[in-house]
């Protein structure tokens, strides 16, 4: 009796432990793979009445940390109208991934801030709206003041519908920021 | 019928009392000294005899030992209030107050056996510790935390706190140590998940719990590494081995705030052929929606749990064999106005005093949430041959850990962050038999096998680890002294797979450390204890510490690893006394932890600039921290029915090496409860009312400049509770209780909620509990 006891018990632990052991089948690891990563906000402005956009790019290829990111400095020319595009890339695939449509798509929860610091460097005035007829602020029109230089904030905020109510209201404060980045302005003669 | 008894009674009562010098004489001398006591020594937890226990009746001379079936036994002894006192090795040594009196009155109506006679039966609980301070919640005090999380229960515990990640989020926190630097044992097996983060709470189910226990202080050698701030003990009951029939218990809760229902039932028995044969089925429901504060609700807060376990067990003198198995589930809101994409968000928000979202009750649960699922499968087996036990517990954990974010189109579908992490675990333990009947202890070792895949956001990398440890622990009894030592020693080999963008960079680190432990405790009499314990323990930083990279959201801080720290070292020396007395009973617990190597965020002075603009920057770093305080326990019965309990939690936390405060350690706190005990009302039996106080101060130990907004003010919290058990049947029990907490709808924010910048803490909450037992 006894020593079936303890074999029953050898053989049942062995096996089980077999069991156990060979439930983790394991896979190769893979690097990260980040959603919805945006490297890079471009600023394309249009002068009127002529045809060559001026590009104004604020880039950080590598994602949060390791590298730091590269501004280039807007140059503008005083008391001129120009028309903007915002776009948001993310630069890091192969090819490069336009995030712009999805946020133009996705307007009723994304609203394009363009904060000039100080605020007489240029007035931003939103061009297209989204379904509630709130503006969206991808493109628009800015107006430079006189010869000056300062600063300009562009955030992307991201307002989305809480418990299925809207909140995004046309103003900056619902929501959260998925971009909140600086340029320097030089508005010359 | 009792009319005739009374007169029966009085009648007796006078003549005794004509007869009272006569019956004084007569008890001094003979009849009287003829009681005696018996009874049986059994294990709490397997119903098993205790042989070689040793019962001493304090103040007498008599001393005795326990026979082969657990059996013990007093005679020749007077009438009168003893303190019978048993003792062995590696158990808590247990006091009970016998009354060997016998009234004139009963003297007539009872038997001359059931007078002289008191069966005393003991049931020892297997200590952790002889000489680590601990303590547990059970029964009366564990049913009153019925519903809530697993950190909220633990609270009670004089010296426990919890980390919150607002309203539906919480980890506990032992002596100011939480996450990577407390162990916790779920049903004997060590729980792995991602517990080094500061906003996933354990993913155990409390009402698993038969009992809980916090173990304070670093208990490296027995539980391993990384238990360098004390170890929690989640244990189920026992399976019901002897029970031929099913029984069950039902508990239902519901919360006003948050409108929050839980259902959790129990079945258990065992099969009246198959003797030694148990099993269980567990199965536990909970939903909630939005917790609302004093001033608003607060949006997205609700929570979904489903969880069940299933176990079965074979149980005989010689070997008994156990499988079980568990599964949780839970869906976690986390509050909408909490998410932040940058520091400016962050600091509109504190400027603004309030959320800038609002809300109403609602049960939805929307982006940001966590879903979280753990799965745990043990299989127990031990054997016992001539005095000694050999146990192999095995287990294998897997937890599955998605987080999503309120960030970008995609995350409908697809976790920011998903974690997988499996872990294989396997203890080898014996317990040989009492060595010169005075030493007694265990030889073990243990082993772990992980593997941890993260998808999505880069925060930490993927990696494999093994740890391999060998312990011993030997306690010796000598009359007044009961003595502890503990050595340990354990290897860690990390095998870490990083990407430097496509690249493969595999790292690879070893650990390795010792562990000790020496102890005592010294009974001076039978009211006072003192004990004294030196523990040490190590951590080897884990993952996170060594290669996390990555903008914590919600903290708004880009948080560095630094893959150059070593272990850390924990010396742990703490000092207990006890004194019990029949109305009054205290404990004072002191302690000093020293850990050399502390891993900590250490403020870097240049921001880190992302696309979402600048963040603090953080790095893990290393200093030498110290951890003193106090734990004060008092229990009064202030008359049979008013009793008063006070708590009192003291913890100075400094970095030895900066000469400055650490952040996030836990306010001190005092605690006051009066408790009425009004017995039978209409059905309800041992009914009670309680009303308790609660007061934290503001933890003014901080480094100047270390947070986005100063802790928050002192705040004063007060509670009531009553309930009772009604009783159906001899089997059948409802056990009922109605608790208020937060009962002025105090507006009041906590240091250690990670929320505190965003908003109040829960407002009123009343809640009510119904258990039936069947």
């Amino acid at each position: 009796m006894k020593p079936t006891h303890s074999l029953l018990t050898i053989t049942l632990a062995f096996t089980l432990t077999a069991v156990i052991w060979s439930c983790g089948t394991k896979e190769a690891p893979a690097p990260e793979d980040e959603n919805e990563l945006i490297t890079t906000v471009r600023l394309t402005f249009t002068e009127d009445g002529t045809t060559t956009p001026l590009k104004f790019e604020w880039k950080d290829l590598d994602g949060d940390g390791g590298n730091a990111p590269t501004t280039s400095r807007i140059t503008l020319k005083a008391s001129r109208s120009y028309k903007v595009d915002v776009e948001f890339l993310d630069e890091s695939k192969t090819p490069t991934d336009n995030i712009t449509d999805e946020v133009r798509e996705e307007g009723d929860e994304h609203l394009v801030v363009l904060t000039p610091t100080p605020s007489s460097l240029f007035t931003y005035t939103a061009s297209d709206k989204d379904s509630r007829n709130f503006p969206i602020g991808l493109s628009g029109t800015v107006a430079t003041g006189g010869i000056n230089q300062g600063s300009l904030r562009v955030q992307l905020r991201h307002q989305p519908p809480v418990n299925g109510q809207p909140v995004k209201n046309g103003t900056v404060a619902p929501g959260s920021d998925d971009v909140n980045i600086t340029f320097d302005v030089v508005v010359a003669p | 019928m009792k009319n005739s008894q009374r007169v029966v009674r009085l009648f007796i009562i006078l003549f005794f009392i004509g007869l009272l010098d006569f019956n004084t004489v007569y008890a001094q001398n003979t009849a009287d000294c003829d009681c005696f006591v018996k009874g049986v020594v059994k294990d709490r937890e397997t119903n098993l005899p205790i042989v070689g226990a040793i019962l001493t009746i304090k103040n007498t001379s008599k001393v005795t030992t326990t026979d082969t079936d657990g059996h013990y036994k007093f005679d020749r002894l007077c009438q009168g209030s003893y303190v019978l006192e048993c003792k062995i090795i590696g158990y808590k040594t247990t006091r009970t107050t016998i009354a060997l009196q016998h009234s004139a009155e009963e003297n007539l109506n009872l038997s001359e056996d059931e007078v002289h006679l008191q069966d005393v039966e003991i049931v020892a609980r297997r200590v952790t510790s002889l000489t680590q301070p601990s303590g547990s919640l059970q029964n009366q005090s564990l049913e009153q935390t019925r519903g809530q999380t697993l950190a909220e229960a633990l609270q009670k515990i004089v010296g426990v706190t919890m980390l919150q990640t607002g309203a539906s989020i919480a980890k506990p926190v032992i002596h100011g140590l939480h996450s990577n630097r407390i162990l916790i044992i779920n049903n004997g097996i060590r729980q792995e998940g991602q517990q080094w983060g500061s906003e996933h709470a354990p993913e155990i189910d409390p009402f698993i719990a038969k009992r809980l226990t916090v173990v304070k202080g670093a208990a490296g050698v027995r539980y391993g590494s990384d238990a360098i701030g004390g170890v929690i003990l989640v244990e189920p009951a026992e399976l019901p081995y002897t029970i031929g029939s099913i029984r069950g218990e039902l508990n239902t809760v519901g919360f006003t705030n948050g409108r929050t229902g839980v259902l959790s039932g129990t079945l258990e028995g065992g099969l009246k052929k198959w003797k030694g044969f148990g099993w269980r089925l567990q199965g536990t429901l909970k939903n909630g929606g939005n917790i609302r504060t004093p001033d608003y609700f607060l949006a997205n807060t609700g929570v979904r749990e489903q969880n069940f376990s299933a176990a079965a067990g074979y149980r005989s003198v010689k070997l008994g064999a156990e499988v079980f198995y568990s599964q949780f589930h839970t869906n976690l809101g986390i509050f909408s106005g909490s998410h932040i994409g940058s520091t400016s968000d962050l600091l509109n928000v504190i400027q603004n005093g309030e959320p800038f979202i609002k809300a109403d009750f609602n049960r939805a649960i929307e982006r940001p949430n966590q879903l979280v699922d753990h799965d745990l499968l043990k299989i127990k087996a031990y054997r016992q041959f001539s005095g000694n036990r050999l146990s192999l517990t095995l287990g294998r954990q897997h937890n599955q850990r998605a987080e999503y974010d309120l960030h970008g189109p995609q995350a409908a579908v697809k976790p920011a962050l998903l974690f997988r992490i499996t872990t294989l675990t396997g203890d080898v333990v014996l317990e040989h038999k009492p060595i010169a009947k005075e030493i007694t202890g265990q030889i073990g070792f243990s082993g772990l096998y992980q593997y941890n895949f993260t998808d999505g956001r880069p925060l930490i990398p993927d990696f494999e680890q093994s740890n391999a440890g060998a312990f011993v622990i030997e306690r010796w009894i000598k009359q007044k002294w009961e003595w502890e030592a503990g050595l340990r020693y354990d290897m860690r080999w990390l095998q870490v797979y990083r990407f430097i963008g496509q690249t493969l960079d595999q790292r690879n680190h070893q650990f390795n450390s010792w562990s000790g432990t020496v102890g005592s405790v010294f009974n001076a009499n039978s009211h006072l204890s003192i004990r004294a314990n030196f523990g040490t323990g190590w951590r080897p930083p884990s993952v996170n510490e060594l290669y996390s990279k990555g903008v914590h959201h919600g903290a708004a801080a880009y948080e560095e690893g630094n893959e150059t720290l070593r272990p850390e070292t924990a010396y742990n020396l703490m000092g207990n006394l006890e004194y019990t007395s029949e109305c009054f009973r205290a404990e004072i617990g002191l302690y000093h932890n020293s850990i050399q190597n502390f891993i900590y965020l250490k403020p870097q002075p240049e921001p880190i600039l992302t696309i979402r603009g600048a963040f603090p920057y953080f790095k893990y770093f290393q200093t030498n921290a110290t951890f003193s305080g106090a734990d004060v326990t008092t229990e009064w019965n202030i008359t049979p029915r008013w009793e008063h309990t006070a708590k009192i939690s003291y913890l100075r936390a400094y970095d030895q090496v900066a000469n400055d405060y650490l952040v996030a350690i836990p306010a001190n706190r005092v605690e006051n409860g009066f408790r009425y005990k009004i017995g039978k009302v209409i059905h309800s039996h041992d009914s009670f009312v309680s009303i308790g106080h609660l007061w934290v101060d503001q933890q003014k130990r901080v480094p100047p400049n270390s947070d986005f907004m100063p802790p928050p003010s002192a705040y004063h919290l007060w509670s009531i509770q009553v309930g009772g058990d009604i009783i159906l049947t001899e089997k059948q029990k409802i056990t009922w209780g109605i608790t208020g907490q937060n009962l002025f709808d105090t507006a009041y924010r906590d240091y250690l909620n990670r929320f505190r910048y965003y908003s109040l803490e829960q407002g009123r909450n009343f809640s009510v509990r119904l258990k039936w037992i069947f």
